[in-house]
């Protein structure tokens, strides 16, 4: 996390004093040691470069490599620039210049970041001085093809919390009602035998057998049959998900998976229809016959309804995104900034993966029909629809732990593909697999975030840090593929988790405007009116646009919490005092328990 | 509403009790809110007798509401140009459906036009309050008639749009027709602020006050007093003022206190083509910068461009030339004005309620109208004008053409950005009271229409809106450090287009003398500092902030207002059950504290 100078712009406020201020969690600062070191951190390796400062050019400093970060301290008295970037950010490694390329700073490496970042730094010329660099950084930053364990297996962090602890489907489903008299719980995929992307606890219709469950896996884009995801507490319709079915060119039906759908849409009684979102655009779904998948046709699925939601595949994503990093990175682009923003089209595709999600949701609270989603594997789109959709619909969701619940569930366990989606450890930056599906799931969060200030327990900070070890790998939670995968390679234990961390320290996460509120459904706005760019994520690179961060109201809230914190503190040592000194037991009865609920108005 | 006094004149419900009556319902608030405790002992005999008969309401609910009803009805009778309001008003009442834009439900009920405001009462079963519109709010009227009925669609000039539904041909066409007459109306207004002279007299004794314009005859526009060097006397005040258009000679707009420079404004010389010089205005120059202390630099910061100056001198204006005003150096920052700003604002209301407008290019619209363009010039400009005060220790001129216009929006925002007694509630009242009500922004003609005016525009300029629109900017970058919040700047801007009160009406001070104003109406201050009312327009996250608070500029940081130019279509919700919720935390935290939190920044 870089901390660049603070510009001419934005100095002298009272909310950057606080900057300087907040402590980097969970990481040994050894005053001693010039570079912070996590425990299973090791050193490999330091050197003197030039750093390419985009905003206030060349910068002098000295970079230490470590098997998890880079790290460069500038050398410059007048300059405290100090770059933390983990390796698993870097998405591609270049060699700039070359041994007899003129001009000053000509020479050196260029990082591209998986962040919306690049850095670049520039070496002597003489005697191959970047050489070591390279490879160094190309070893430990591409773990993968140097057959190096990752580096979230080497972190032996410790935190009071587990974070593994924290997401257990058979509570989750439990806590959603369930079983019930239509919905069983099944082990059938206990060893991933019926579908090695699926998790191994799956909620199915009661009079589906196991029997039919296979069947339908062969009917289904890589065996991903419907499953219950999320079920109504009132009205009991539910939110399915899966994989597209196997229609093919020939228009191929499948009788079990007919029958299937037919009794998950009887496990709800008040409406004939079972309603199914297809998440691509029409004309993809039928492009997708002819490699096999396709979409429920109305003449063999009957009872049914079908709408296309028109959110386009990664490859568009990806490419979209590109482009704001375009517009952004270094230099934000001024003259004609919104009409750049606009042909991204990145606020475009927020704007219909949440308009999705908000017909999903609609559909099962007010339509009070069972909604089936899938786009083509069931693993990105898909992912994005039934997460957001559980997100409006279902308070529980909004708090910390229960959005950590959603994503280790709706993303993890159900097999969005982090890994590739990423590249972990990769070096393979140009992998058509990559693709920030993820990240836009998360941006759409932010959205409905601000147009429900008080909604969410969890604040901007919360989301960015998500977003940070998403691509930090210090933490097992977001790697390898699928639940099979990471069993196999025994995250759980071999690895901590992200949720350990925030849950450690989860004031710092909070929203200081979160009301609790039951049963309210969600529907934000989804306008371009009312859309805007995430500033404080993909431009916090850029020290003139960076202002205002950490968000003063949360500092704020942040130290309010500590003072008050200090006054129970003061109060129960004032109360044990006179408790002391009154041996009357009547009078005690007022313990700080009781007085917590008074001090807690003062947010 | 119950502290406010509802004082007769004595001579019976004139035109200031109706003021007082309606008060603050000019954006419909409901009667109930608005009727005085109290009303029955107080009123005068007159009107507690009104006859049930010519009561206009079938089925009146309440003999409190009976009453009230009967005091707009009847009380108001003031004349405008010797026709009385009633020769005006060519239908009393008519049934009609009022719809309020898209998110709230319609209203059916009697329609009554009167004096000064149109009512509707829901019928006798209706549920809803009495609903209020004041007439002077009304920028445009369309009607339409078809069959028997007919629809009059009034735009308004706080951007909403009312439609309003009405059986018969004939009534509707003459509540059209009352409306178009009696919108014209107008009444008047005032309050002193005489405080900041106070402070910086206390600062320092290089100024004094002035009372050379008196009379205004030295300068129309410019209030009795102004401040100006101690060294110069009011003799060759009058000869500056002659070589100054409008006689706007350069006066102190703000003194800041720590690098003890000074903020001046001022309008262009007169040097015109034969580049003439007026040695009392030099000296007047002079004078400011060996006041400050030696050999602080001086700026002058002309708000058109190099261009634009140079041609003025062809109608007799200009700019000071460098030799003849030793240590000014002349800076051009061109801001736009007039024509094209209104214009800009007209564009972007139509784009922001044009609601079928396709998703796809919503942003390119955006930026085509310009708005944001000139908020970003405005804060810029006054960024330059703050740090040249600040950082370079400089005496800072701002001048335009008149004076009246770019010239107050920079210096205002500089002393926002500077000063943070000028950031809370009462110093922002002040600040917009000396640096634009009394400062001769000439209200009358710049707010005479809004954007929905079909008369062709000839003084309208959106400049104080422009003033709001960055000073939300402010706000939103600096959550904590602006004592007021959103709701102070929607009620400046609604009260500067069209208000019940006297504090915008008139375009300078002299006229406001003639006009009597002060006596003949209300404060708008007054109207706002009731403290139901001012607890409204509070931020609640107010922390004192001693520092200067610089924006971020580009326009990555700059947004468009929502709260004002979407403000009737988006659904309310979200961010007003936000502020609500902050509020009540606020309001059970003064509970608990018993007072009032404070609110004097620390300096």
């Amino acid at each position: 996390m870089a901390s660049a100078p603070t510009s001419k712009y934005n100095s002298h406020s009272l909310e950057n004093e606080s900057i300087k201020r907040t402590s980097r969690d969970g990481v040994n600062r050894d005053l001693s040691e010039a570079v912070p070191r996590l425990p299973g951190e090791t050193r490999i390796t330091d050197k003197e470069v030039i750093y390419i400062c985009p905003f206030n050019g060349p910068i002098k400093g000295r970079v230490y490599i470590t098997n998890y970060r880079l790290y460069l301290r500038s050398l410059e008295t007048d300059s405290a620039l100090i770059l933390d970037v983990p390796l698993g950010v870097i998405s591609r490694i270049e060699k700039m210049g070359g041994a007899t390329s003129r001009g000053e700073n000509s020479y050196g490496l260029d990082i591209t970041c998986k962040d919306m970042r690049n850095l670049r730094f520039a070496l002597k010329q003489e005697g191959h001085s970047r050489r070591d660099m390279f490879e160094i950084l190309t070893r430990y930053a591409f773990p993968l093809a140097h057959s190096l364990p990752n580096i979230g297996i080497l972190n032996e962090e410790k935190f009071n919390v587990d974070g593994w602890m924290v997401y257990n489907p058979v509570e989750e489903y439990r806590r959603q009602g369930l079983p019930n008299h239509h919905w069983r719980i099944t082990f059938i995929n206990k060893c991933y035998e019926l579908c090695d992307t699926y998790p191994a606890l799956l909620v199915v219709p009661y009079r589906a057998s196991d029997d039919d469950l296979r069947r339908v896996a062969t009917f289904r884009s890589r065996n991903r049959i419907p499953v219950l995801s999320w079920i109504h507490p009132e009205n009991k319709t539910v939110i399915v998900r899966c994989s597209q079915p196997l229609v093919g060119m020939s228009g191929k039906r499948n009788k079990d998976d007919e029958k299937y759908l037919d009794v998950i849409r009887e496990t709800n009684r008040q409406i004939s229809k079972l309603t199914i979102y297809d998440a691509r655009p029409n004309v993809n779904a039928v492009a997708n016959k002819a490699t096999g998948g396709g979409y429920e046709s109305d003449d063999a699925y009957h009872n049914t309804e079908l709408f296309f939601l028109d959110i386009h595949n990664i490859h568009v994503m990806r490419e979209s995104l590109k482009k704001v990093k375009d517009i952004v990175y270094p230099n934000v682009e001024e003259s004609h900034w919104l009409s750049s923003l606009e042909s991204t089209h990145w606020l475009e595709h927020i704007k219909l993966v949440l308009t999705g999600a908000i017909q999903v949701a609609d559909k099962v609270s007010s339509g009070k029909s069972s909604v089936l989603v899938h786009c083509s594997d069931g693993w990105d789109r898909t992912a994005q629809l039934t997460s957001l959709a559980m997100l409006m619909l279902d308070s529980f969701y909004r708090s910390i732990e229960g959005f950590e619940i959603l994503v280790q569930k709706e993303w993890i366990s159900f097999g969005h593909k982090f890994a590739s989606r990423i590249g972990h450890g990769d070096k393979n930056h140009a992998d058509a697999d990559r693709s920030p599906i993820f990240l836009q799931f998360i941006d759409c969060v932010w959205q409905m975030s601000k147009q429900f200030p008080t909604a969410f327990e969890f604040n901007e900070r919360f989301l960015i840090t998500i977003l940070d070890h998403l691509y930090s790998c210090r933490f097992g939670t977001f790697l390898y593929n699928c639940e099979s995968a990471r069993e196999k390679q025994k995250v759980t234990e071999r690895t901590v988790s992200l949720w350990s961390l925030i849950n450690s320290n989860k004031d710092k996460y909070k929203n200081p405007f979160y009301t609790k509120e039951i049963n309210r459904v969600l529907y934000p706005v989804a306008s371009m009116r009312h859309l805007e760019l995430w500033v404080n994520y993909y431009i916090r690179w850029n020290p003139r646009i960076k202002q205002q961060q950490p968000n003063p109201v949360e500092q704020r809230y942040v130290e309010l919490l500590a003072l008050r914190d200090e006054y129970i503190q003061r109060l129960e040592e004032l109360q044990l005092a006179s408790s002391a000194k009154l041996s009357d037991p009547s009078t005690s009865p007022s313990g700080p328990s009781q007085m917590m609920p008074h001090v807690h108005t003062h947010f | 509403m119950d502290e406010i006094e509802f004082s007769s004149t004595g001579s019976g419900w004139g035109p200031r009790s109706e003021v007082l009556a309606v008060g603050w319902g000019n954006s419909c608030e409901t009667v109930r809110w608005l009727l005085p405790r109290g009303l029955l002992n107080s009123c005068p005999a007159g009107v507690a007798s009104c006859p049930a008969s010519s009561c206009p309401f079938p089925s009146p609910r309440s003999p409190r509401l009976t009453l009230l009803e009967s005091v707009l009805l009847l009380g108001p009778r003031p004349t405008t140009g010797g026709m009385e309001f009633s020769e005006l008003i060519r239908t009393g009442r008519a049934q009609a459906k009022l719809l309020r834009g898209p998110e709230a439900p319609p209203l059916r009920g009697t329609l009554c036009v009167t004096g000064h405001h149109l009512l509707l009462s829901p019928g006798p079963q209706g549920t809803s309050d009495l609903w209020l519109l004041l007439l002077r709010s009304v920028d445009s009227i369309e009607k339409r008639v078809s069959g028997d009925s007919g629809t009059i669609t009034l735009r308004c000039k706080d951007l909403r749009v009312l439609q309003l539904d009405i059986e018969g041909v004939e009534a509707t066409l003459d509540i059209a027709r009352s409306i178009e007459g009696l919108r014209l109306g107008d009444a008047w207004h005032f309050h002193p602020p005489e405080r900041y002279y106070k402070r910086v007299a206390r600062e320092t004794n290089a100024w004094r006050l002035s009372e050379v314009n008196e009379d205004f005859s030295l300068c129309l526009s410019y209030p009795r007093a102004v401040i100006v060097p101690r060294a110069v006397d009011d003799d060759a005040l009058a000869r500056c003022a002659r070589f100054r258009q409008g006689g706007r000679f350069p006066v102190l707009s703000y003194h800041h206190a720590p690098s003890g420079t000074v903020l001046l404004r001022s309008s262009q010389p007169l040097t015109g083509p034969q580049k003439r010089r007026c040695a009392e205005d030099e000296e007047l120059l002079r004078a400011v910068l060996a006041g400050a202390r030696p050999g602080a630099p001086g700026f002058i910061l002309d708000t058109r461009s190099a261009q634009a100056a140079k041609q003025a001198r062809v109608t007799g204006g200009g700019t000071e030339a460098k030799a003849a005003y030793p240590g000014w150096k002349r800076l051009h920052r061109p801001l736009e004005r007039g024509r094209p700003l209104q214009e800009s604002f007209v564009r972007l209301v139509e784009a922001c309620g044009d609601l079928e407008q396709s998703m796809d290019g919503w942003l390119s619209q955006l930026e085509a109208c310009h708005w944001l363009a000139h908020v970003k010039e405005a804060l810029s400009t006054a960024c330059l004008a703050a740090r040249g005060v600040e950082r370079e220790e400089a005496c800072v001129l701002v001048h335009g053409a008149e004076g009246t216009d770019s010239t107050l929006l920079v210096t205002s925002l500089a002393q926002l950005i500077l000063d943070p007694l000028s950031r809370t509630m009462t110093g922002f009242q002040e600040l917009v009271e000396r640096e634009w009500i009394q400062a001769g922004h000439p209200f009358q003609l710049r707010c005479a229409h809004s954007a929905f005016s079909h008369a062709c525009p000839k003084h309208e300029a959106p400049t104080f809106l422009l003033f709001l629109d960055c000073v939300w900017q402010l706000g939103r970058q600096f959550p904590l450090s602006l004592e007021f919040g959103e709701g102070l700047l929607l009620a400046l801007f609604e009260h500067a287009y069209a208000s019940p009160f006297g504090t915008f009406l008139c375009s300078s001070e002299k006229e406001r003398c003639l006009c009597e104003v002060r006596t003949r109406t209300h404060s708008l201050w007054s109207g706002l500092n009731q403290p139901k009312v001012r607890r409204k327009l509070r931020n609640p996250l107010y922390v004192p902030n001693p520092l200067a608070i610089w924006p971020s500029v580009e326009p990555q940081s700059l947004r468009l207002w929502q709260g004002l130019f979407l403000r009737w279509i988006r659904p309310p919700e979200p961010s007003q059950v936000a502020w609500e919720k902050v509020w009540q935390r606020l309001a059970s935290k003064e509970k608990t504290e018993g007072c009032e939190p404070t609110s004097k920044p620390q300096l």
